[in-house]
């Protein structure tokens, strides 16, 4: 049986370390980090993943690296770039998402660390670029998130 | 022999011969007759003749009294056998003309006749005349010495006074129930029980004791002396009775009576000399009474083991004793003499002779009583006092293991003696191992009676902490023995201990008062204070404030708590020790930020402290553990700060027990339950229920209206435009109802001073369009106010606009409800332009 490859999107390694300690150890998955968009798309572009997970925020990482559109955040902010980059960092999962939506396959389930229970319209509403989106819901345990991964 | 071969003679000439007869007064002439009649009948008379010569002399001695007749006499009672008349004869020539008159066998029958008869200093009188005597004949007799010494010892013994037997029970309830009454106060009565108990048991010292007490407290100073004085009568050895009685005559104001004290006080010092206290009152009384010499040599005792700060003290008072001191020593007066009483048994007067010994205090004395107290317990084992003086003789040669056998033999014979178990419990107390058993012996000895017994178990008592029972002790003592021994003592320890029983009694009162304000300052502190939902409702401007605050509680700790706890719980329960140690090296990461981390812990701690902090900015007390969805939290984030010890024994023993892993999981569940409690959905909706505001057009309508009447100014009609109907539901937008009303105040006063300018009515429109953010997919508003104004400011001319007046207003209150702003194209025809505003809005039920 081949393993499994899990593309891992945070900016720390929290999520990995957590996956590969707690999520069934004993199954036969690799966990690829990426800490931004640009090394996630390197491994997208290079290997096949099975499941991508992405964090939401991004706080730790260099404002040059997040990822979107800067400008118009920034207009939509009056101007205010402190705020345009905290909401830019504070919702980099989205942006991710967004960004890297072209290259994940259609049948690779991704999984965003968000909890959509409560907006299921605007997790509707994002599935239409990414049909195999989900949310991670408060209170999951990560061996849920890696079965869902790998489903 | 002497006598025996005299007598012999005497009945070998005395011839019997017949009578004369009676009649005849002449002394000489009876006594003649006498002589004619003996010398008749031969060596050895008829009895009727010696009977008839005896007769005669007695008659002839009745006329004329003489030492020759009275001797004469007695040779004749003895030849007739009788020799009790024989020594009286004899005893009474030797009184009338001495005892040169008398041959040394006659001395030596008169000095065994009183031996026989115990009259032991007629004895030791007769051996002195006989040992004079037969030195005047050159003659020695060694003898004579030895028990000459044996009768000194026995006539000393008769002078002591027979040991009491043991009180009946009647008197000792008597005794139990005056020195209950006696501490109470109720001194009669006391005293009624304990002249009861003396009736009862005359000889009972306890109860004299105790009555002297009563009578000092009365102040019936004279008949508290004569009690204290039957007690040493009757233990003489008794060192609390000593004290008291020489306390007692001190107070007296005859100079007989300070003597008396004195001499008293000496002898406690004597009988007890580890209790230097008493030197030093010895010390300071002689000084009163005017005899430095005594003084100073009472103080020199005291200072040979005072410690430099009491030699310092006392150093002036010795120089001044010194300086008086003239060389003049007195010696102490003697105490009476105790009457004698006749002997009771043969180990009493073994007893007594023993006591006698002891008196003398040498160490052949103290060897030759112990032989004699062993006889005399051997002959009755009852007689407590045999053993006891045993014990002292012991005691008093440093031998403690024979001296407590002594006294437990003592008791074994009589139990009621408190002062045998004073002994006793002095010995114990010797070895600081035995401390826990010299207590038992002291409160047997209290049971007995034993004022001394109080004092000692209310200093224990003090030292061991129990000061409300020492208190009641030492009270007992002062109240048993007012003059004793440690009643100055007692007296202080009552004092300081009222004093700090007051002390503590107000400091719990105060403690206790201090405790009810806390706890009371604590309730209000616990139900005071406001809710999340309380304080947005407040303020539901922070709204905005608080979002960022709550997406990344909810993120960090709810969302990562929630993913590591569930697992990682159950592999602590289930794995073995190699994945408990990794298990517990990532929880210490991930929970509490360990190796560098991002901490769940730390995390959300931190947004609740700035959580706190923005409630503070707005003068509001956040009280999170009366919040309905934070109090789980705080529970959770408790629960899990509790499991790191366990978790980092699992980390660094890679060995942990059962019992350590799980409590860590037990910990870890508890926090995980009240993770998924403090619901982060609920908390979203707490902060939408505070700030967010339904859009109603009927609503704006109202608004315009208003803005117009305050401009005095017709209202223009709002129209719908495009697909708006007039009573459609908007969905809420994510603003604080103020700077919705702000916003639209502004919008509607720059459009109706744009009608003005141009000198007609303004027409407006308004646009409402529901949509989403492409990236992130949360819902928004938009609503757009269409004009028919000539536009003259581009959107970035607007946002450059200073913030606290119109058109900057706007765009300041947008910016702070992450809103957008932008000047669009006419949206339906008619209009010359549109002024959108983009905001969140919640999302609507599917």
């Amino acid at each position: 049986m081949r393993r499994k490859t899990i593309l891992v999107v945070e900016d720390g390694t929290e999520y990995v370390e957590t996956f590969r300690r707690l999520a069934m150890p004993e199954a036969q998955v690799d966990f690829l980090p990426a800490c931004d968009v640009q090394a996630a798309r390197r491994i997208l572009s290079e290997r096949r993943v099975d499941g991508v997970f992405l964090d939401v925020v991004f706080d730790r990482i260099p404002a040059g690296n997040l990822c979107g559109n800067l400008e118009p955040l920034i207009t939509r902010f009056a101007g205010d770039d402190a705020r345009a980059f905290d909401y830019l960092a504070r919702n980099q999962g989205f942006f991710l998402a967004h960004a890297l939506a072209p290259l994940i396959p259609p049948g690779v389930p991704v999984l965003l660390a968000y909890d959509f229970s409560s907006e299921p319209a605007r997790l509707a509403a994002l599935k239409t670029r990414l049909p195999r989106l989900e949310g991670v819901e408060d209170g999951v345990p990560i061996s849920k998130v890696l079965e869902r991964l790998l489903r | 022999m002497i006598a025996a071969a005299l007598l012999s003679a005497l009945l070998a000439a005395s011839p019997e011969e017949p009578t004369r007869g009676d009649c005849s007064t002449d002394a000489v002439a009876l006594s003649a007759e006498a002589e004619e009649l003996l010398t008749g009948s031969g060596p050895r008379p008829a009895a009727a003749t010696l009977a008839r010569a005896r007769e005669l002399t007695r008659a002839a001695r009745r006329g004329a009294p003489s030492s020759a007749l009275s001797l004469r006499a007695a040779d004749l009672a003895f030849a007739a056998g009788d020799v009790e008349e024989g020594g009286d004869l004899l005893a009474a020539a030797a009184e009338a003309a001495g005892p040169s008159l008398l041959s040394p066998p006659e001395l030596l029958l008169l000095a065994r006749r009183a031996d026989e008869r115990r009259r032991w200093h007629e004895a030791i009188r007769r051996y002195w005349d006989l040992s004079r005597s037969l030195a005047a004949a050159g003659k020695r007799a060694d003898w004579i010495a030895a028990r000459i010494r044996d009768l000194e010892v026995e006539a000393e013994a008769e002078a002591v006074a027979p040991p009491s037997a043991g009180p009946p029970i009647e008197a000792r309830l008597a005794l139990a129930d005056g020195k209950r009454a006696l501490a109470e106060g109720r001194l009669r009565e006391a005293k009624e029980r304990l002249l009861l108990a003396l009736r009862l048991s005359p000889g009972y010292v306890e109860a004299l004791l105790a009555l002297g007490a009563v009578e000092t407290r009365s102040g019936r100073s004279a008949a508290a002396v004569r009690a204290y004085k039957d007690a040493l009568s009757l233990e003489p050895d008794r060192v609390e009775t000593v004290t008291a009685l020489a306390n007692l005559l001190w107070q007296e104001p005859d100079r007989g009576a300070k003597e008396e004290s004195l001499a008293l006080l000496d002898r406690a010092v004597a009988l007890r000399p580890d209790l230097r206290s008493l030197l030093r009152l010895s010390a300071s009384r002689w000084a009163e009474f005017g005899d430095a010499a005594k003084a100073l040599e009472r103080l020199d005792r005291y200072l040979q083991k005072a410690d430099p700060r009491e030699r310092e003290e006392l150093a002036s008072l010795r120089a001044a004793l010194a300086r008086r001191v003239r060389g003049v020593k007195e010696g102490g007066p003697s105490l009476a003499q105790v009457p004698a009483e006749e002997p009771t048994s043969k180990a009493v007067d073994l007893w007594r002779k023993a006591q006698v010994y002891v008196g003398r205090g040498d160490p052949e004395s103290l060897s030759s009583a112990l032989p004699l107290l062993a006889e005399a317990e051997k002959l009755d084992s009852s007689l407590a006092r045999a053993p006891e003086l045993a014990a002292a003789i012991h005691e008093r040669r440093g031998e403690w293991a024979q001296a407590e056998a002594a006294l437990r033999r003592a008791i074994r014979a009589d139990a009621s003696r408190a002062s045998t178990y004073e002994s006793l419990a002095r010995i114990l107390e010797r070895d600081p191992k035995r401390f826990a058993e010299a207590v038992e012996v002291w409160r047997k000895a209290e049971g007995a009676g034993s004022s001394e017994a109080l004092f000692r178990l209310a200093q224990w008592t003090e030292s061991a902490g129990r000061r409300s029972e020492a208190l009641s002790l030492y009270r007992r003592y002062r109240d048993s023995a007012p003059a004793g021994l440690h009643t100055a003592e007692s007296v202080a320890a009552i004092q300081r201990l009222e004093r700090r029983r007051k002390v503590e009694t107000v400091t719990a009162v105060s403690g206790l008062g201090l405790m009810i304000l806390a706890a009371g300052f604590a309730i209000y502190r616990l139900n005071s204070g406001r809710t999340f939902a309380e304080w947005l409702t407040l303020r539901p401007s922070r709204a905005q404030d608080v979002r960022p605050l709550m997406g990344r509680l909810r993120h960090e700790a709810l969302k990562h708590g929630g993913l590591l706890l569930s697992d990682a719980t159950g592999r602590l329960e289930n794995g073995g020790d190699e994945v408990r140690r990794e298990t517990a090296e990532l929880l210490l990461a991930r929970l509490y930020g360990e190796s560098g981390s991002r901490g769940v812990i730390p995390e959300a701690e931190n947004a609740l402290s700035q959580l706190r902090s923005l409630a503070r900015e707005d003068h509001v007390r956040l009280n999170l553990h009366r919040d309905p969805i934070f109090s789980w939290l705080l529970r959770g984030i408790r629960a899990l700060r509790r499991a790191r010890g366990s978790l980092r024994d699992i980390a660094e023993s890679g060995r942990a027990s059962e019992q350590v892993a799980s409590r860590a999981a037990r910990l870890l569940h508890r926090g995980t339950q009240c993770f998924r409690l403090a619901s982060g959905a609920e908390i979203e909706r707490a902060l939408d229920r505070a700030s967010a505001l339904p859009v109603r057009v009927e609503a704006l309508r109202a608004l315009l209206a208003r803005v117009a009447e305050e401009e005095g100014m017709k209202a223009p009609t709002l129209e719908p435009v495009g697909v708006l109907a007039l009573h459609e539901t908007l969905p809420p937008v994510r603003i604080p109802a103020i700077d919705w009303e702000t916003i639209w105040r502004n919008l509607f006063g720059n459009a109706l001073a744009g009608g003005r300018a141009r000198g007609d009515s303004v027409r407006l429109g308004l646009l409402a369009q529901r949509r989403r953010d492409p990236i992130t997919g949360e819902a928004r508003l938009r609503i757009v106010l269409a004009d028919d104004l000539a536009s003259t400011l581009s959107p970035a001319q607007i946002r450059s606009r200073p913030a606290d007046r119109g058109w900057g207003v706007i765009v300041e209150l947008l910016r702070r409800n992450d809103g957008a702003f932008d000047v669009t194209a006419p949206p339906a025809p008619g209009f010359t332009k549109g002024i959108a505003l983009d905001l969140p809005a919640l999302e609507e039920p599917s």
